[in-house]
């Protein structure tokens, strides 16, 4: 096999001493699928980036076709032959799928006007070359996302890249528009086209790749080839130790309602239904998992029960308290909330933990305060700080350090800390575990689990189907706006819950499985 | 704070050298004219008293930029809250006649009730039709700029001059000297602790901190970040007001025209210097107050015009606003090559 791209000691460090890579070593083959495996912060995405220019690295070489290279940014890649596909989908929702292909190297005709007629043929070309199953013409906006997925990969064929990388790029499809995805790469593999994969789903990587490297926390653990390996091999190397993929919960008959949504709807500013009619029952010591693509509903939901924003109508109450239009303070008081955002919602960044931490509890808790809520008493919120240190686990300098400074974990552990203390009955998680390293995931978990146990309400929005069916005692489907399945745990299987998010509107499906 | 420190004396040194320059290109002697720019506003009793009353008003409506831009608000109407303030301690002083005892704390709260009042308005615009502060502020300032104009050359106008000013207010109004020293640095002390303590300590200030850092955060929190809003302009605006019922009181002692100067932007760009800090604030305010005092009399001393302070002011906020991004990159470059280092050793 031809070495097409090495990689040698490639070195990264974020400030202030976050060592992202650490000393990497990888070569790939052309023509080959070779996926980068490793938890979130392994470093896989960092060292792709590196590769692509969009990162400067600190140390090290890079050899493409045996020449030294140094991109100072994705344009240089890509002129050079590697190109990248985000994460996020980064198109122009208003124009055609041919216009964002050619936007930036359109053929010019006469006085600069964009040659159309040769624009559009030049991409069908290539979309009958690779076989890809698109209507130039569409707008991306009137497009699915794994169509626009095409599209960004597409783009990058249009410039006649060797190496494409992808960036998780299984993580905004369904379950059932994942093989076709695979179909396609392994066309573009077949067509001598080298295919760099980053995921942390074992199963994919098993199927879709013929050689896989792990990382772990900066390092590389190893290179193998997929038919020599297993999904327990590689979670081993992946995390260090074994892994169990098993749920703890315990059995347990849930106590009276605690949460009531009834009747929701919201109407955005364009009056588009974007909640419709939502009953979602929580019950003490009961978790309720929500299910569901990002973008359907979810931070709608999150918005209204949190009173960030106000229903068209319905009804929101938490132990027999109507909270529908009730200040935030009203909220927090029966209400425990983890957004998915640390930095945007979940806690003032530049501002020392301390001062994160007596967030909402500076309010609802008079230890804290003296002169009928006046004056702070810092004593007691260094105090409370410590409390949430041990009980937590969490790795801090000082706690007048700011939040920023902590790991990514060690936030969420501050803020889950912060607010389970508030003893609210009620405990919205908004993708608790997002952008968390597997030891960190477990950690919440158990405490979700735990919480659980001393009887209070959960309600967890995640994308994860795997931690939803970990955790949760019931699912509840959500897609476009609307409950399409509430299934207790038991009655549900990741493939069924991963349809139903696909195919949420879908009449003759639900009734199927009731 | 050490980190703050070092990288404020850095900048000043360094935008003094750069000042130096400047002199030798245009053939001064840099070392004589530092040397009676600082003694004329450090050098002796005298001119130390000077530079501390000057230091007033920059600092307080330093206080006020910097306790409004970390809260949130963008108000930049102290200009405009400093003149209103001033006009209604003036007023005041013309008209009541108490002993001074009741007098001076009176007029320094009419003072604040002026400057609050105008900073109110644009808070009042905002809550009702959702106008942005940045630019009512802004525009308050061109109208409180006429209207005093208007107010001292009509209905307060004193008969007996032959430009704008009122007649001088009530003796009991205005502030007693000891010795040199003017009372208006020790009310600026008092309202400087105040204004820190409600800052750092009280719930208020907190909540007005967190909303400066991440106003959906402390909404998430509970903060009632409406009423905060509004509180935070009153406050700023009652400070910048007090900034001048000061100037009237322990100055002229009567509104006259271009009495507000430049104190206000002056105030506003010494926030900025301090990166909004209330400590730094103080420092800077009384800094560019000593550079302010020193310019006339290193005019006096040698040939250097005393506009030269403006170039080294600015010079100043150049070099210390961006030293400090500087300062930050530079030193986390310096971890990362240790860090590589400590990693291949």
């Amino acid at each position: 096999m031809e070495t097409i791209i090495e990689m040698k000691e490639i070195v990264k460090v974020f400030p202030p001493n976050v060592i992202a890579v650490n000393g990497v070593t990888a070569d790939f083959h052309k023509g080959e699928i070779h996926a980068i495996v490793g938890e979130n912060g392994a470093g896989k995405s960092t060292l792709m980036k590196i590769l692509y220019g969009l990162e400067p690295k600190n140390s090290g070489e890079i050899l493409f076709h045996g020449q030294v290279v140094n991109f100072k940014d994705p344009g240089e890649a890509i002129a050079a032959g590697i190109g990248m596909v985000h994460q996020e989908i980064l198109l122009i929702q208003e124009y055609t799928i041919w216009e964002n292909i050619v936007l930036g190297i359109e053929p010019v005709g006469l006085l600069g006007r964009i040659n159309q007629g040769e624009a559009r043929r030049n991409v069908q070309i290539k979309i009958d070359e690779f076989k890809f199953n698109l209507n130039p013409d569409d707008k991306i906006a009137e497009i699915s996302v794994a169509a626009r997925q095409k599209v960004e990969i597409l783009k990058l064929l249009y410039r006649n890249v060797e190496v494409l990388i992808l960036d998780e790029p299984t993580s905004v499809l369904t379950p059932q528009e994942i093989p076709q995805l695979f179909s396609e790469l392994q066309r573009l593999r077949d067509n001598g086209k080298t295919i760099l994969f980053i995921s942390h789903h074992l199963d994919e990587v098993l199927t879709l790749s013929d050689r896989i490297t792990v990382m772990r926390k900066g390092k590389k653990i190893d290179t193998v080839d997929a038919k020599d390996t297993n999904k327990k091999d590689l979670a081993r190397m992946m995390v260090g130790r074994d892994v169990l993929f098993l749920s703890k919960r315990e059995v347990k008959k849930p106590g009276p309602v605690v949460v009531s949504i009834e009747n929701l709807t919201y109407l955005d500013g364009n009056k588009r239904k974007r909640l419709d009619n939502l009953h979602i029952q929580v019950r003490a010591g009961e978790i309720v998992g929500i299910a569901g693509v990002e973008g359907n509903g979810q931070f709608e939901l999150v918005n209204l029960i949190m009173g960030l924003s106000h229903p068209s109508s319905g009804q929101i109450q938490v132990n027999g308290k109507e909270l529908t239009s009730a200040n935030i303070l009203e909220r927090r008081k029966c209400v425990s909330f983890v957004s998915q955002d640390r930095s945007k919602m979940g806690a003032a960044v530049k501002a020392s933990i301390t001062d994160n931490v007596m967030m909402t509890h500076h309010r609802l808790n008079k230890r804290f305060t003296h002169w009928k809520g006046l004056l702070l008493d810092y004593r007691y919120s260094r105090q409370f700080t410590r409390q949430i240190e041990e009980q937590f686990s969490v790795s801090m300098g000082s706690m007048d350090n700011p939040f920023r400074s902590l790991s990514g974990g060690n936030q969420q552990k501050v803020i889950l800390g912060r607010e389970l203390l508030l003893e609210a009955p009620f405990l919205l998680l908004d993708q608790p575990t997002r952008g968390l390293d597997v030891g960190s995931i477990e950690f919440v978990h158990e405490t979700i689990l735990k919480m659980r146990s001393q009887d209070r309400a959960v309600l967890l929005i995640s994308a994860d189907l795997e931690e939803l069916f970990r955790i949760s005692d019931r699912i509840v489907v959500l897609s476009r706006g609307k409950i399409v399945a509430d299934l207790p745990i038991e009655k549900a299987t990741v493939d069924q819950v991963g349809y139903l998010m696909l195919e949420g509107e879908n009449k003759a499906i639900e009734q199927e499985i009731r | 704070m050490s980190k703050k420190f070092v990288s404020g004396i850095l900048g000043i040194l360094a935008a003094l050298i750069l000042g130096a320059l400047i002199m030798l290109f245009q053939g001064y002697n840099p070392i004589t004219t530092y040397g009676a720019l600082f003694s004329y506003s450090l050098g002796g009793l005298y001119p130390l008293a000077i530079t501390l009353r000057n230091s007033v008003p920059l600092i307080l409506t330093g206080l006020s930029a910097s306790v409004a831009f970390a809260s949130g608000p963008v108000n930049l109407g102290q200009p405009g809250q400093l003149l209103i303030g001033a006009l209604f301690a003036t007023v005041g002083g013309l008209y009541l006649h108490l002993p001074a005892g009741f007098m001076i704390p009176l007029l320094l709260i009419l003072a604040m009730i002026g400057g609050a009042l105008w900073s109110g308005i644009a808070a009042l615009l905002r809550r009702l039709f959702s106008m942005d502060e940045f630019i009512t502020t802004l525009m308050l300032n061109m109208i409180a700029d006429f209207l005093t104009y208007w107010a001292i050359s009509y209905p307060f106008f004193d008969q007996s001059s032959y430009s704008p000013m009122t007649p001088q207010i009530d003796k009991a109004g205005w502030l007693p000297e000891f010795g040199n020293f003017n009372s208006n640095i020790l009310i600026m002390v008092i309202v400087f602790v105040a204004v820190w303590f409600i800052f750092k300590r009280l719930t208020a200030g907190y909540e007005w901190r967190m909303t400066g850092q991440n106003s959906i955060f402390a909404r998430l929190g509970g903060c009632k970040i409406d009423k905060n809003y509004v509180t935070v302009m009153l406050l700023t605006g009652a400070l910048a007001g007090l900034a001048g019922g000061l100037v009237v009181m322990a100055g002229p002692h009567r509104f006259l025209k271009g009495l507000g100067a430049n104190y206000a932007w002056d105030g506003v760009m010494i926030a900025m210097v301090a990166n909004n800090d209330l400590v730094g604030t103080l420092l800077y305010g009384l800094f560019f107050s000593s550079l302010q005092s020193g310019a006339l009399g290193m005019e006096l001393i040698t040939a250097v015009p005393s506009e030269f302070i403006q170039v080294l002011q600015s010079v100043i906020v150049l070099v210390v606003v961006a030293g400090r991004g500087v300062m930050d990159v530079v030193m986390d470059k310096l971890q990362i090559k240790r860090k590589a280092r400590e990693r291949t050793a």
